[in-house]
Order: structure tokens, then sequence, then C-alpha cells
């Protein structure tokens, strides 16, 4: 009861404080008063401690089985263990909404303590931004989706936890995706106060930039976390389905890899100023359009969210948004006319322009896959696109991506000339190599003929570079110019990546048996053998296990009956992990003959995702830690005394 | 100028051929998505389509001949219509009368839907009661 009271309160005090903050901002930064600035700055921390006091008390609730609160009942119960119970935080509806904006808080108030370099009026707007959006968050939070409602009874236990998230991966991969979403606001702000201000330099670029691939970098490590549990939890045998609530959750990611790659040709060549806002806008927009559709339920998805009354309020939100931006743009865009000259078709500024276009294209795709329900049930009967709708439209978008890594890093900037021309011929040589042994080792399918050899030409590439620097002073210049090297690693691991996404696409095998014990099966060259069923009794379920023999190992995929949720069942897959394939096996049910029925796949390759993605996030951090900051432009931080008080 | 208006050209032609793959590919690729009384009303036989239903009680899993995935029957059904689908692979964990399921497969001559794939509505909790304030 008492907790109720301190949280609601914390939120509603954060609320004040936000708004308060987002107006002063705006109001300082317009007249440049500059102890205002400091003020209205110091006012967006204090929202941000506000809701961190929120987000603890919510927590304590849960912890202590706090059952008068709404939220805890809903989503816990005795019985769920003491990690998932906390964990329940970002579990539902309005928990997930205070935890977005706890990391809208926390990571907004970091970027604005190093924002003083940029200028007060550009501190100023950034913070008035910020504000702004927390303030949206908490308006929600108080008004519409508070976790803190009250029961009017107050149940002897809870509701629990959905067996599916009772697992490992609910501890990582929902905070981290999560927090990838909220940090998108944060070089939103910047460009926004940038634009507001009239400061389309370097400064700018600099500062978004690291916040940018902050978000980038929690966007590929959640994504890849999703696929990851997908594979090994809901034993559906994939890992990336397209449905809405991945496309989201895809489309920032593409916007602001354009954009990552394209703010160099600002930082090198002073160009594409204008483009690289409409980038960073972009993906904020995206991402506050991804919450609206998947928060409402407009499109069908198998994993919305439960549906509430927040819908209309992200729709809002995303109307302000999108019309604040675009007469920002508008009004700004007479002004950010680009110096010098535009790219040689043929540079690594022409590359990284196509490239662009390419990954706005594929948001493009991924952005009509997601709204074709909506907009077709405009217009009549609706309709829905699946997997080969994808593949055949954003594929050769992937492919001639692919084609620009491998090419890219090895042109010049201004323009290539023929002697920079000849080091191409290093990955064409190793492409023609692999796409003939393919076809020499029987392979038709030319989508498969483009996506490796080109995915291996990439990464000849990058050794190449690598090759480069050490036969010239070794290891010295990968140290020291350690952002173009991480961003090189980063390539090698997307190649992995590749591989192993366009392996266990083009070579899954599938097959359905029902088996007697004793009974053989073989997919793919592998054979395993069903040896029989065991029930088992554990803590909080039971499961009935069919142990499979492979090789030396005994597989022992089940299914696992949870008797307190209402007989509800959950499928437990088992996998075996080699590096050229999966071998996994999913127990579809047992028969009264005694015979079990499974699906068996064979998918190549899957652990390269995994191996792959860890290299890039390596090669992100490796690449970023500790790099020099702009020269700071020293203003704010002395002014008080100077300013009437 | 000469430049811009080269690559003003090349995003032309980038947009257009984007837009021609999504034209294509949605043209192709994409399947209706139904009630059981909009199938039951306007029948479609030839192409894939996915159907939205209530699962009934009638959920049976026949025995199944050996080598094979295990097969189902059950009935979907929305405020007006049913239908009967037969689905051969392993069926969603929550998988149960009375929730809302998508088939999406092809409608045979003889009025039962064959299923490629069933899919489950994955509410964020599993109880239908919700404790409200």
């Amino acid at each position: 009861m008492i907790l109720a009271y301190l949280g609601s309160g914390a939120l509603l005090a954060a609320l004040i404080m936000a708004g308060f903050a987002a107006l002063l901002s705006f109001w300082a930064g317009w007249v440049e008063n500059l102890v205002m600035i400091q003020v209205g700055r110091r006012a967006f921390y204090a929202a941000a401690a506000l809701v961190v006091c929120a987000s603890a008390v919510l927590e304590a609730g849960l912890v202590t089985h706090d059952f008068s609160l709404a939220y805890v009942a809903n989503h816990t119960d005795l019985a769920t263990p003491m990690p998932l119970v906390a964990a329940a935080f970002y579990g539902g509806q309005e928990g997930s909404l205070l935890y977005w904006t706890l990391v809208l808080g926390l990571l907004g108030s970091a970027s604005l303590v190093a924002s003083a370099s940029l200028g007060p009026r550009l501190a100023a707007y950034a913070a008035a931004v910020l504000a702004s959006i927390a303030t949206f968050f908490l308006v929600v939070l108080v008004l519409v989706a508070s976790p803190f409602d009250l029961l009017f009874v107050t149940p002897p236990d809870g509701l629990g936890l959905n067996p599916v998230l009772r697992d490992g991966g609910m501890l990582i991969h929902p905070p981290v995706v999560l927090a990838g979403f909220a940090s998108f606001a944060i070089p939103f702000s910047f460009a926004a106060a940038a634009l507001l201000a009239n400061r389309a330099d370097a400064g700018w670029i600099a500062h978004t930039r690291r916040y940018a691939l902050v978000a980038w970098s929690l966007q590929s490590a959640g994504l890849l976390l999703g696929m990851w549990w997908a594979y090994h939890v809901l034993g559906w045998g994939g890992y990336w389905g397209w449905d809405p609530v991945e496309n989201v959750a895809l489309m920032p990611w593409l916007a602001t890899t354009a954009y990552l790659h394209s703010s160099q040709v600002q930082e090198r060549r002073g160009r594409l100023r204008a483009w690289n806002f409409g980038l960073v806008i972009l993906a904020f927009l995206l991402v506050v359009f991804g919450t609206f559709i998947v928060r409402s339920g407009v499109v069908p998805s198998v994993h919305t969210f439960a549906i509430s009354a927040i819908g209309p309020w992200f729709f809002a939100f995303l109307g302000v948004c999108l019309v604040f931006a675009l007469v920002l743009l508008g009004l700004r865009a007479g002004g950010l006319k680009s110096a010098g000259r535009p790219a040689a078709a043929v540079s690594r500024e022409g590359a990284f322009v196509l490239q662009n276009m390419l990954l706005i294209g594929a948001v493009a795709v991924v952005l009509w896959g997601t709204v074709l329900p909506l907009v077709s049930g405009l217009f009549g009967q609706e309709r829905v696109v699946g997997e080969s709708y994808y593949d055949r439209a954003a594929g050769p978008l992937f492919v001639l991506i692919l084609g620009l890594m491998a090419a890219g890093p090895l042109l010049p900037w201004r323009r290539a000339g023929r002697t920079s021309l000849r080091a191409l011929r290093w990955p064409l040589v190793a492409a023609a190599v692999m796409a003939a042994f393919m076809m020499v080792a029987g392979v038709r399918s030319l989508p498969a003929l483009l996506a490796i050899p080109l995915a291996l030409a990439a990464a000849v590439t990058c050794v190449v570079e690598f090759g480069r620097a050490i036969a010239k002073g070794r290891l010295a210049p990968i140290i020291s110019r350690r952002r173009r090297y991480g961003a090189y690693l980063a390539h090698i691991g997307l190649v992995v990546v590749v591989v192993g996404v366009a392996a266990s696409h083009f070579w899954q095998q599938e097959k359905d048996v029902t088996l007697t014990p004793g009974q053989q099966v073989s997919i793919g060259g592998y054979q395993l053998t069903y040896a029989g069923m065991e029930q088992r009794q554990l803590a909080d379920h039971s499961e009935l296990v069919a142990a499979m023999r492979f090789g030396d190992r005994t597989l022992e995929p089940a299914r696992a009956t949870y008797a307190g949720l209402g007989g509800q069942s959950l499928t437990h897959v088992a996998i075996s992990t080699t590096a050229t394939a999966d071998v996994y096996v999913i127990f579809a049910g047992a028969n009264s003959d005694g015979s079990a029925s499974f699906r068996i796949l064979v998918n190549p390759m899957v652990s390269w995702i995994w191996a792959g993605g860890i290299v890039i996030i390596l090669g992100v951090v490796l690449g970023n830690v500790g790099q020099r900051r702009a020269a700071p432009v020293p203003v704010l931080t002395a002014a008080p005394q100077a300013a009437p008080s | 100028m000469s430049a811009v208006l080269k690559w003003g050209a090349v995003m032309v032609v980038v947009a257009g051929c984007v837009g021609y793959l999504i034209y294509s590919a949605s043209g192709g690729a994409s399947e209706y998505y139904l009630t059981v009384s909009e199938l039951r009303s306007h029948p479609v036989y030839d192409q894939d389509v996915r159907v939205a239903g209530v699962v009934q009680g009638d959920v049976l899993h026949p025995s199944t001949p050996a080598g094979f995935g295990p097969l189902t029957q059950f009935s979907e059904k929305d405020s007006t219509a049913t239908i009967q689908v037969v689905y051969r692979g392993p069926l969603p964990d929550i998988f149960q009368p009375g929730l809302t399921v998508v088939a999406e497969g092809r409608l045979g001559a003889d009025g039962v839907f064959r299923a490629r794939q069933v899919l489950v509505k994955c509410p964020s909790r599993f109880s239908t009661t919700q404790y409200t304030s």
C-alpha cells in the first residue's frame, strides 16, 4: 500500500520535473540564459533521479510480493524464482514503459553531462527535447499505464509469469532490446537540438555518433539475443520470422547502420549534412512507430503485447514527433547546403552514399511488409506477407550491400584511380574461387551463389586492410586508428553472421517422423535413434522426456507441464551443435501405442550467427573504447559567477 | 551541378528498383488474412491464405502412421461460421480449445482447410482473467 503511494508520488514528481525541465530549457536556450540552462539541465537530472526512485519502489514491491499492487499480482506469484520475479519489472506493459523511461533518464543524463562542450544553446535544446520525450512517457505512466495501481482486495498469491518467459533469456534479452529502443531518443534529441540551434557542425556529429553507436550496439545485441532465445527456447526451429515485433526492432537498426556510415562522409568531407539529420530522426520515428504498432495491436502479430489503452497516446506522440521533425528539417534545410564538391561515383563516399540508399530501401521493404495488413485492410481485404516477400524484395538489396562491403573499404576518398582499383583484385578473386567451388559442389541456387562468395569477398577486404597495416607498421596503427580497424572487425563479424544466416536459410532440412523405441531416422547424413520416454517430476513442473540417441550423445527433447498454470505445457527442444550444423529435435507428442512424434531439423552453421554477433560487438567496443573526444570549447561551466543571481 | 544531377539520378534509379522489388514481391507473396466467415462466404481454393478463428472443443489426434508427423484435426470458428482444419506437425505449446489461432494453408474442394502452419496469438500472459484495480 505504502509502496503504491511512494511510487505514484515519485512518478508524478518526475513528470512535473521533466515538464519543467523541458519548458525552462527551451526558454533558456532561446534567450541564452546560462544560469537557467544549468537549472533546466539539473531539473532533468532530478526527473531522472525520481524515475530511479519509482523503479526502485516497483522492484521492492516485486521482491517483497506486495500483491496489493495490480502489476505485482498480475506478473508474478510466490512460486516464481526470485531472479524472474525481479525481471518482471520489465515483463509487463506498465513496467516496461517505466524501464524505458529509466533508461532514457540515465542515458539522457549521461549525454547531457558531456554536452557542455557543444555550446550552451545546443546543450539547452538537447535537454529540452530529451525532457519533452521523458514528459510524454511520464504522462502515459501517470495517466494510462501506471505500474502502481492498487487492487481493491489483496489476493493471497499472484497470477505468475508465463512459462515461456521462465528462462534465463528473460533476464537478458528484454532489458537489452528495450534499452536499445530507449537510447535512440538521445541521438534524436541532439540532432533536433543542433537544428534548433542552427549548428550543423562537426561537434554535433561527434557527440551524436557516440550515442548512436551506443543505441546501435544495444540494438544489435538485443536483436541477436532475441534470435538466440527464439531459437533455443521457443522451439519452432528458426530464429527469425519477419514478425512485426521483429521488424520494428530491425528498422531503426538499419537506419542507424546507414547513419554510422554516412556520418563519416560529413566528418571527413563535410557533406551529407541534411541527410545525416534525416537518418537520425528517421531512426527515432521508426522506434516510436514500432512501439505504437506493437503495443496497440493494429497489425496481426504472433507476439503482440497485451492490447491496451496506450495505442492512441503513442499514435499522437508519433504525429507530434513527425510534424516537429519535418518542420524543423524544412526550416533548416536551406542552411545545410554542404561545402565542397559532391562525391565521385567510384570513391569511398560514393560507396557510402549508395550503401545508404540500399539500407533505406531495405527499411522501406520491411516497413511495407509490416504495414501491409493495415494498408490493405483500409482498401479492401486484409493481406499479409510472409518470408518469401522479404526474400524476394530485401534479398537483392542485402546482396548489393554485401558487394559494397567488399569494395567500399578499399576505395579511397574523393576519387578512385587505377592503382586503388587494383586492390579490388583480392576480394574479386576470392569471390570467383568460392563461386566456382560451390558450382562444382553442386550448388545451383543463384541467391546462395551470390551471397556466400560476396560475404567471403567482404571478409577478404577486411583481412587485406589489416594486412596492409601490419605490413606498414606492425600493430601500432591498428591501435592508434582503432575506430577504423574496430569497424573492420565488426564487418568480419557481420560476414560470419551472414554466412550463418545464408547457410541455415538455403540448406535447412526438416523431417516430421513418428518413431517406436529403437527405430532409427536419418536426416542430412545424421542418424538418430529413438530410445524411449520417461516421466520426470521437477520443482514447479513435470516433464515427459523422449530420449534420442545421436552418436555417443543422448538428446533429450521434452514436453513440460506446469500444473500450477492450468496444465500449461511447454516444449523443450534439444539441440546438438557442431561448427557445421545444429541437429534440432522437437518432441511433438507421445502416442497411445508407445510411439513418439518428432520434428527434426538440420540447421547448417547456425552457431556462426552467435559467434559473428560476439565479434561485431567486440569490434565496436574495441574500436571505440578510449576514443579521444573532440577538443572541448570552454563555455558554461565557469559561467555562474558572471551571471546575475 | 552535374554531379548533383548524377547522384539524383542514382537515387531515382535505386528508389525505382526498390519500388519494383516491393511491388513484384508483395504481389506474388502476399496472402489473404481472413476470418472464418470471410473464407466461408468467399472461398479461395487455389492459393494460400491465413485464416483466424477460435479453436473449438473437437480437437482430435488420430493415430499416425509410422514415419509421419502427428496429425491434428480441429475446427475453427468465429461468430458465425465454422471450418474444419487438418494439420500435420508439432502444435504450438499453448494450443487449446478457446484460443484464437491463425492457420496458414489452403482450402480444399472438400471444404477442409489443410494447414501448413498453425500460429497462436501469444499473449504476454496466459491466464484469461487478470486482476483489475
